[in-house]
């Protein structure tokens, strides 16, 4: 196959960035979409000229590292697959392709196809956690937790903060992500404790960080890879106003 | 203290514009009541209209709804401002998810059809609140279907009304159910029916309010 | 040099608890005082960070990604052991310490894993107390499964997705102590050396990945958590930015490696689909209760499986291990996968490649039964492959997947280089030449939780910590280290990327150094590996510069490394001339090709010393004693 690639260049942070277009020749129906690319740098080293940045690592779609557009959807046309797991076979030849960086103030570009994500650790810092110290846990199975609540925890939990709901959502809000942190400890007995400072600070990092507010579109949900629900965010609302009240 | 505070972060931004949403649901609901009595004949519909002219709580109501309406206005220019500056940048190509994704031009036409619909209420109550004052022969009941059948038979206010629905009808398919969202109060097993529901809901109140000016123009209401 | 293990005296099970009464301790109002370097953001990394934050220490920790949640660690599917004897069926801190020594092969020390075999307990509850959301029955009470052919139900698992919940739980943990300021996180910055002062490890130089600054960190000590090697055979079923550079720089400075001939191959992985492949991708052994191994009866036999007729098809696991049949252990399973293949009766079009059937499942489970246990995995391997798994068999072969070597540590988890400790898949310590399936999150949340807090605390409080800056001459001494061989490859401007010599080199460690190993294949690779250094040398293309992310840069500097340290893998299995856990000498077997252990000449940990590139390295023995537990030859007939 020959794929036509139009790829968003930017050397650095204050660089003005543009497209460029490559062709990628003999691809294969089996190759992931990252290795297509991953030839297409080879033969601009070859040729001297740096090749396109774009982050990967476990490429097994649960490190939540990958990720760009892929034609105006994060990673990609296929429904629940990051870019890494994207494959060729999804493709026609001759198809012509847009890749571009996510965008958005919180998440600003470091080179080509690579953002910095920092603030998605930001947001968990202001709360994404339990506060027990190691060592002082009781028995695991003195908290008895039903399957059903174990189950939407996990649900919840899944998310591999890869930030295509970010990139999806026309206001680039990150309501998704830090709701699915919400909801996930929030289900759990273990969360309790700390249920209302979470959502007030977590919420508050997210402003912070400059994301954007919900339009309860659910562009989020359609394009992450790991079908983390809308409902998070309802959660995400509902704990809010809780927290509001008790105050 | 906490609480206003937090009325001030974007999740409370959105749920002060689904409580206000909500309300100016309820409002319209009502208010269509009102309209629907067009089709009864002047006298139930100058009544009805009377009572609530009458009332002594009319005036803190009107403020009340005031205050609603700008509330829900204000939070959502803030809003609007504050997503646009969360992405400087515009994606050279952006396409709809598609799959379970709510997006439609509702939704993403939400600003712009309710700084439609301001304009329209400013328009509106020049026309009728604020318009001609006829009253009935010999009592102190103003006769507001008189001036209904008088504006509704001018076709550029017709059409405008028409129009002005039509947008309407757009902001609450998206708004109806997305205001239930903003509140947290979207229960799995009901977000289907409710999504449905509120699509109805919209196509429902801005045919049936464009409805009046129709049925006028075309004398089915004289 | 001797090796001292510094395992405490006394009986086994009382060992780590004497040891830790016996330890020094750092005053809780001093510990801020004291800086405390932790490489690497993984399971090990980030569970330290967070415990040594909890307890006061300025924790100062570095990774590559550009979030600590990264790491690898979060790949891991299957589990997590622990001996808590949950489901009453006879399990016991014992069992899982037994289990782990006879399933390394009788080349662990025993001290070592009868003390993770206790933490395993502590770590399940410390883990739901953060809230990892691990499966549960409908009582509420934590679900157990059986793995890896294991006896007993110790698996604490939550989905396929252990790994992901146990590391976000730990990075959810280092994410509070950086809110509150003990520990400062230092994402995109890849450690290139390692600074002793005195002798003691006091600080690393690190290249930011972002700016392509140099930057100097001074501490009182520095533990590496920098994961395993599996790619220096290229195609493993690692993240594709794991490296040993962290490890093999502080090897370079002085730190004994251990055992790096010891590596585990995982039997089913989908098979290569041509040159371009990046990275293998692990199916759960958890298929191989249900799906049947087989290949076709003749050689080169190209038909499409369905059509292959139950007659001509050879269920060779089956045959040759009647009492386990599918479910032998993974160097057992993965070996014999590579002799059919060798035979001539591998499938796909590589010929490298055997099926997994599950036609016989579902017939007998029915569709349902089969998709609600493998569905998930079913849906991963259609989506590379393209091939639905329930109307044809999957196609499988062995990958790379973990590496039991590592830098060599004492009982404190520390390196013969004072003050540098090692945690994790990048020590040595507990699995000896072969890993249990379950077991890799298991020390590693072990390690960082429950070991460093104590053995740390010994060394700060007992080692002479001179107080230094950064503006020591060794620190400038590293630092021009560093960027003089960042210089140096920029300066080649050859015409092979970085990636070409990797697979070349891949190539070799697979053909030579893989599954089964030879004196003839091992020879090969040590002539192979110096070549393929100086053309890397010669002929490495880095286009761009040093001062911003340079993917490339950071790619090269990897394979440089990896381009050494082949060379010192293929001498340990050289020299290693039994066949052991992952590690099988083709001269070292049984009649009917089974590995032999030669116990009387190998019951020892290998620890190489570096002596300069291509310069050959010294061997330190570490005896290893067997007080509790007498090895045995292994049998699986």
């Amino acid at each position: 196959m020959r794929i036509h690639l139009t790829v968003w260049r930017q050397s650095g942070p204050k660089d003005a960035g543009r497209f460029i277009t490559y062709t990628a020749e003999d691809v294969s129906p089996d190759q992931s979409f990252l290795e297509m690319l991953d030839v297409v740098n080879e033969q601009l080293i070859k040729k001297g000229e740096e090749p396109i940045a774009f982050d990967s690592d476990c490429r097994e779609g649960i490190c939540g590292t990958c990720g760009f557009m892929v034609s105006g959807i994060p990673h990609g046309p296929e429904p629940g697959t990051t870019v890494c797991q994207l494959h060729m076979r999804k493709f026609k030849d001759g198809d012509s392709l847009t890749l571009e960086p996510w965008r958005a103030e919180a998440f600003p570009v470091i080179k080509d196809l690579v953002v910095d994500r920092s603030a998605f650790d930001k947001i968990i810092q202001a709360g994404g956690y339990t506060s027990v110290n190691t060592g002082g846990a009781r028995d695991a199975n003195a908290i008895l937790i039903g399957k059903s609540i174990a189950d939407a925890a996990m649900d919840s939990a899944a998310c591999i903060g890869c930030g295509a709901c970010v990139a999806a959502c026309k206001n680039a809000s990150a309501a998704l992500f830090t709701s699915a942190k919400i909801t996930h400890l929030s289900l759990l007995p273990q969360g309790q404790v700390e249920r209302t400072t979470r959502v007030v600070n977590m919420v508050a990092a997210m402003d912070d960080a400059g994301f954007g507010s919900c339009s309860n579109e659910g562009e989020c949900e359609a394009v992450c890879p790991k079908g983390i629900s809308l409902k998070n965010i309802a959660t995400m609302n509902r704990e809010y106003w809780k927290a509001m009240l008790a105050d | 203290m906490r609480a206003l505070r937090m009325l001030g972060s974007s999740v409370g931004n959105k749920l002060l514009l689904g409580l206000t949403g909500l309300a100016l649901f309820g409002f319209l609901l009502f208010h269509l009541f009102g309209n629907l009595l067009g089709f009864l004949g002047p006298e139930i519909y100058n009544e009805h209209a009377h009572a609530l002219i009458s009332n002594p709580l009319i005036i803190p109501a009107e403020f009340g709804i005031l205050a609603i309406f700008l509330t829900h206005i204000y939070k959502a220019v803030v809003n609007y401002w504050k997503n646009r500056a969360a992405r400087p940048v515009a994606y050279g190509v952006k396409k709809w998810a598609g799959g379970p994704s709510r997006k439609s031009v509702g939704s993403t036409t939400m600003i712009w059809t309710g700084l439609s619909v301001l304009i329209f209420v400013a328009i509106h109550l020049k026309l009728f609140k604020y318009g001609p004052v006829y009253f009935e022969a010999g009592t102190g009941v103003r006769d507001l279907y008189r001036l209904l059948i008088d504006d509704f038979r001018r076709p550029g206010i017709v059409a405008g009304y028409v129009l002005a629905m039509f947008l309407l009808g757009l902001h609450l398919r998206h708004g109806i159910s997305s205001s239930i969202q903003s509140l947290g109060l979207m229960p799995e097993s009901w977000t289907a029916r409710i999504l449905r529901a509120g699509i109805v809901l919209a196509i429902l109140i801005a045919g049936l309010f464009a409805v009046i000016p129709v049925a006028v123009y075309f004398g089915a209401i004289r | 040099m001797t090796l001292d293990s510094k395992i405490p005296s006394g009986p086994l099970a009382q060992k780590w608890d004497n040891h830790k009464f016996a330890s020094k301790l750092v005053n809780p109002a001093n510990r801020r005082k004291h800086t405390v370097i932790i490489v690497g953001t993984g399971l090990a990394g980030a569970s330290a960070a967070s415990s040594l934050g909890e307890l006061g220490y300025n924790v100062l920790s570095f990774c590559i990604h550009d979030s600590p949640r990264r790491a690898h660690s979060i790949a891991a599917q299957g589990g997590i052991n622990a001996a808590k004897n949950y489901q009453n069926d006879g399990d016991s801190i014992y069992r899982l310490f037994y289990d782990t020594i006879k399933g390394g092969d009788y080349r662990a020390r025993e001290a070592n894993v009868y003390r993770l075999a206790q933490s395993s307990v502590s770590i399940i509850d410390q883990c739901v107390a953060q809230g990892v959301p691990f499966a549960r029955e409908y009582g509420g009470q934590l679900d157990n499964r059986s793995f890896g052919g294991a006896q007993v139900s110790r698996t604490f698992y939550a989905r396929g997705q252990t790994g992901q919940q146990l590391l976000l739980g730990a990075y959810q943990s280092m994410q509070r102590q950086v809110a509150k300021g003990t520990v400062k996180q230092f994402a995109q910055r890849e450690m290139l050396d390692l600074v002793l002062i005195n002798g003691q490890a006091r600080g690393i130089i690190v290249r930011n990945l972002i700016t392509g600054a140099i930057e100097r960190y001074v501490a009182d000590a520095v533990c590496l958590a920098t994961g395993g090697y599996g790619t220096v055979y290229y195609l493993s079923t690692n993240a594709v930015n794991s490296n040993v550079t962290a490890a093999w720089r502080a090897h370079k400075r002085g730190a004994f490696f251990a055992n790096p001939c010891f590596t585990q191959i995982h039997p089913t992985c989908i098979p290569v689909s041509g040159e371009h492949q990046s990275k293998l991708t692990l199916m759960s052994e958890s298929l191989r209760n249900d799906g049947r191994v087989w290949v076709p009866k003749n050689k080169g036999d190209k038909r499409h499986p369905n059509d292959i007729p139950e007659s001509e098809r050879d269920y060779y696991l089956e045959r040759k291990y009647p009492s386990f049949g599918n479910l032998v252990p993974r160097d057992v399973a993965s070996r014999n996968a590579k002799l059919v293949c060798d035979d001539g009766h591998g499938v796909g079009e590589s010929g490298l490649a055997v099926y997994l059937d599950f036609k016989n499942a579902i017939d007998r489970l029915g569709h349902d039964v089969v998709a609600g246990r493998y569905g998930n995995l079913f849906e991963m391997y259609e989506k590379i492959t393209g091939e639905n798994p329930y109307n044809e068999p999957m196609r499988m072969y062995p990958a790379i997947h973990y590496t039991m070597g590592g830098l060599w540590v004492d009982y404190n988890l520390m390196s013969n280089v004072q003050g540098l400790h090692v945690l994790g898949e990048a020590n040595f310590s507990d699995h000896g030449a072969n890993r249990l399936g379950a077991s890799a999150l298991m020390q590693g949340l072990a390690d960082g939780y429950f070991v460093i807090p104590y053995t740390l605390a010994h060394y700060i409080a007992g080692a002479s910590i001179e107080k230094v800056t950064t503006d020591h001459d060794a620190f400038k001494e590293a630092e021009d280290n560093v960027q003089s061989r960042i210089n140096k490859l920029l300066a080649v401007k050859g015409s092979k990327t970085p990636r070409q010599l990797h697979r070349e080199l891949g190539r070799v460690m697979w053909d030579d150094v893989g599954m089964a190993r030879n004196e003839k294949g091992l020879k090969n690779a040590l002539a192979q590996i110096p070549k393929l250094r100086d053309e890397f040398w010669q002929n490495v293309s880095i286009p761009g510069d040093q001062n911003n992310l340079n993917k490339n840069l950071e790619y090269a500097g990897r394979v440089a490394d990896y381009l050494e340290f082949a060379e010192l893998l293929a001498l340990d299995a050289l020299t290693r001339t039994e066949s052991c856990g992952g590690h099988f000498r083709e001269e070292s077997q049984t009649p009917d090709q089974e590995a032999r252990r030669d116990d009387e000449h190998f019951t020892h940990v290998s620890a190489w010393e570096f002596k300069g590139v291509g310069t050959a390295p010294t061997l330190h023995k570490e005896p290893l004693v067997f007080e509790e537990v007498h090895p045995s030859q292994r049998s699986y007939k």
